[in-house]
């Protein structure tokens, strides 16, 4: 699903997410060998990219499902928040 | 001595956020990451060995532990397997303490001078592997008590400092100085004095390194930037002597109205008690423009490590990005 977002909104919507992995109240939801996954793809600058994204994705799903959906919204990423709402 | 530029964290964060800001810090030109070391927040360590595995220049280190509750030969172990993840990259902040936490767990402050000295000679000794025992007042170690490994790298010491005898003792014994201040006058008499420590024991104060171990907040706006200081000053002013709230026309009286109300936990009179007067006293704040201007004039006074600590900014991750892009190339562009 991700492959489906434009290369030109991969970087401006990573650092979104990340604003909402950064600011949840439930940060404590998201599973500590995901965070470390993301802490890895962040030590490379590789948020961006697909498997970034993917697991930012996951990632804000724990933290704060309902404010990043609205951040796919934001971006009309209909299809991806369609899958993202569903998982 | 190179101008370097430090960041402090309070782990009250979880451990990936803190790590997340410290991999930022380090790619935006950061030189070091100070880890509080408090009971009631996430190990110190245990957030440095994480910070140091996603980390690969930044200089790292505890800011500050204290020997009262860590005894000197747990801090240079933990400073010492600490290296092995990043190899010469460790140092070691350590000061008296904060009384108030202290007290909440029945610890009482005694010698605070003699204990941090004891303290440093027994963490160099540790990392040194000495042979012989120590006899101090405070701290004994058996000659058999030396470590089981080596340490193939120094790791240097900064002495946490606020009053004149602790900030003398910086200068005679530590490696560096973390002077807890935000004002040029302040920061000014710490830096003589920490030079007249070090000059009392024969030493070259070219070779310290001095901190200004700041409350810092940047955003795009001076009104941003100070909203978040408020609750910081409140606790400094209820917590500062006399002389220090005097040297900045605060009034004694206010300083323990607020204390009170802080103890009472009337956070809405103390946080209002404080005004602008107390914020420039004890804080360095603004938009990215001011802190420069700020932190130009502290460099004045002869420091030569800057270390932005709580609160940051209203957002941490916006203000490192705007401390990291708009303030310090001014000082890493220039000699």
């Amino acid at each position: 699903m991700v492959k489906s977002i434009p290369a030109t909104l991969r970087e401006v919507l990573a650092e979104k997410l990340i604003d909402v992995m950064l600011e949840a109240k439930d940060g404590s939801k998201v599973p500590s060998s995901l965070a470390k996954t993301i802490l890895f793809y962040w030590q490379r600058d590789q948020l961006s990219s697909e498997a970034g994204l993917i697991n930012l994705l996951q990632g804000v799903a724990y933290a704060d499902p309902a404010r990043a959906a609205s951040v796919i919204d934001d971006f009309g990423l209909k299809e991806l928040k369609l899958a993202f709402t569903q998982t | 001595m190179m101008k370097s530029f430090g960041i402090e964290f309070v782990p009250m964060e979880l451990y990936w956020r803190t790590t997340y800001y410290t991999i930022q810090a380090e790619r935006l030109g950061y030189d070091s990451i100070w880890i509080t070391d408090h009971f009631n927040n996430r190990n110190v360590y245990v957030s440095l060995a994480v910070i140091a595995n996603y980390t690969e220049r930044i200089r790292l280190g505890p800011g500050v532990t204290n020997p009262y509750l860590v005894h000197p030969v747990m801090t240079a172990q933990s400073v010492a397997s600490l290296n092995e993840v990043a190899p010469g990259r460790v140092i070691c902040g350590i000061g008296a303490g904060d009384r108030t936490t202290l007290d909440m767990v029945g610890v009482e402050m005694k010698a605070p001078l003699r204990t941090v000295r004891e303290a440093v000679e027994v963490i160099r000794r540790q990392i040194a592997r000495e042979k012989g025992e120590y006899a101090g007042k405070e701290f004994r170690t058996t000659a058999g008590a030396r470590f089981n490994f080596r340490v193939e790298t120094d790791v240097p010491i900064y002495i946490g400092a606020q009053g004149p005898m602790m900030l003398a003792l910086a200068g005679a014994i530590g490696d560096g100085a973390l002077v807890n201040a935000s004002h040029p006058d302040d920061i000014e008499r710490a830096v003589k004095t920490i030079r007249d420590g070090a000059e009392k024991a024969s030493r070259k104060t070219g070779e310290l390194d001095i901190a200004a171990y700041t409350s810092f907040s940047v955003a795009e706006d001076e009104k941003s930037a100070r909203k978040p200081v408020v609750p910081v000053v409140a606790y400094i002013v209820a917590g500062s002597p006399p002389t220090v709230l005097e040297r900045h026309d605060i009034s004694v009286d206010k300083s323990e109205q607020i204390r009170n109300d802080l103890a009472n936990r009337k956070w809405g009179e103390a946080f209002g008690a404080v005004d602008s007067n107390m914020i420039d006293a004890f804080a360095v704040c603004g938009s990215p423009d001011q802190c420069t201007e700020k932190i130009d004039t502290l460099f004045k006074t002869g420091i030569t490590h800057f270390v932005t600590g709580s609160p940051l900014g209203p957002n941490v991750r916006g203000a490192i990005k705007l401390f990291g892009e708009e303030v310090l190339p001014y000082f890493k562009d220039s000699p």
